[in-house]
């Protein structure tokens, strides 16, 4: 994998575009059943009669497409050294089997570690559907410095 | 079911432990998170982690696994549920340590927090401090979660 991004490289303020990504229904169903049978992410009916009135991806899920997203966007045209966390992660609309996913990271924070070569980049990673934003999930990947 | 206002903050549970197995991580990983660490057990030596570890939100989906399993048995018990509906997110989610394969993890939710809505009169929001901890009980994931619970109509 060719490094073309480096720690130096992520000023903050600078946004870059994650693509898109197909969440199909089969997909949500797949995960769901793994890590979140609720009927709501596996039951049509039962999620049509529901609070979020019709099926969606699990919100874990959804995280779980923002870091693929982000690691093709960004992370694996660094050199990634794992991250340390999530600062904040909101679920403001339903997920929806059929849509089309697009995601913009925004870095909001870069900690240069003093004496390490790599530093800590914050990514406010924004997910749309076809109509309007349904997610903000921040991560903090290590990302290594320029040799 | 039981009302957000009989939620007690302190209340603490155990969810439940898992055992992290090398298929599995690599499965996760090949879909949602295709770093090297997480995805080839050989070249994953040759890193800071020296060998394949599990990506974070493997760690975090088999929270919500556990999460919900415990509520079946809980019910299947015959136990009060909470009337609890989605959730609007989480915060200060840590990886704190690597998880390896052949780890497993114990899991626990305590209740740290109840918010009041004045936007939604008939809901409140619960928030409860998510732990995962190793074989030695150092905590190696941890969240803040939040989730909607009905409240007991006036």
């Amino acid at each position: 994998m060719s490094e073309t991004l480096h720690f130096e490289d992520f000023s903050i303020g600078r946004v870059f575009d994650c693509g898109t990504y197909e969440l199909t229904k089969e997909e949500v169903f797949e995960f769901a059943g793994e890590f979140d049978p609720q009927p709501h992410h596996l039951d049509e009916d039962a999620a049509n009669a529901s609070m979020l009135k019709g099926l969606s991806a699990s919100g874990w899920h959804v995280c779980a497409i923002a870091m693929r997203m982000l690691a093709d966007g960004v992370i694996l045209k660094a050199k990634g050294l794992g991250g340390v966390g999530a600062p904040e992660g909101r679920w403001m609309k339903p997920a929806r089997p059929g849509e089309t996913l697009r995601m913009e990271a925004e870095v909001i924070s870069a900690k240069p570690s003093g004496s390490k070569p790599f530093g800590l980049v914050t990514f406010e990673c924004r997910m749309f559907d076809r109509s309007e934003q349904i997610a903000m999930i921040s991560m903090t990947p290590i990302i290594g410095k320029r040799a | 079911m039981s009302w957000w206002e009989d939620i007690a903050i302190g209340a603490r549970r155990e969810l439940g432990s898992y055992t992290f197995t090398e298929e599995e991580i690599i499965h996760f990983a090949r879909k949602y998170d295709p770093q090297i660490f997480h995805l080839d057990p050989e070249a994953a030596k040759q890193t800071m982690f020296g060998g394949l570890i599990a990506s974070g939100w493997h760690t975090a989906a088999v929270w919500m696994k556990l999460a919900i399993a415990d509520r079946e048995k809980s019910k299947a018990a015959g136990n009060p549920l909470q009337r609890a509906g989605v959730s609007p997110g989480f915060e200060d989610l840590k990886w704190l340590k690597p998880v390896r394969p052949g780890m497993t993890l114990t899991y626990s939710n305590e209740v740290i927090e109840k918010v009041a809505l004045k936007s939604r009169p008939d809901m409140g929001i619960v928030k409860s401090l998510n732990e995962a901890r190793d074989e030695n009980g150092t905590v190696v994931f941890s969240f803040i979660g939040k989730g909607f619970v009905q409240r007991k109509p006036a």
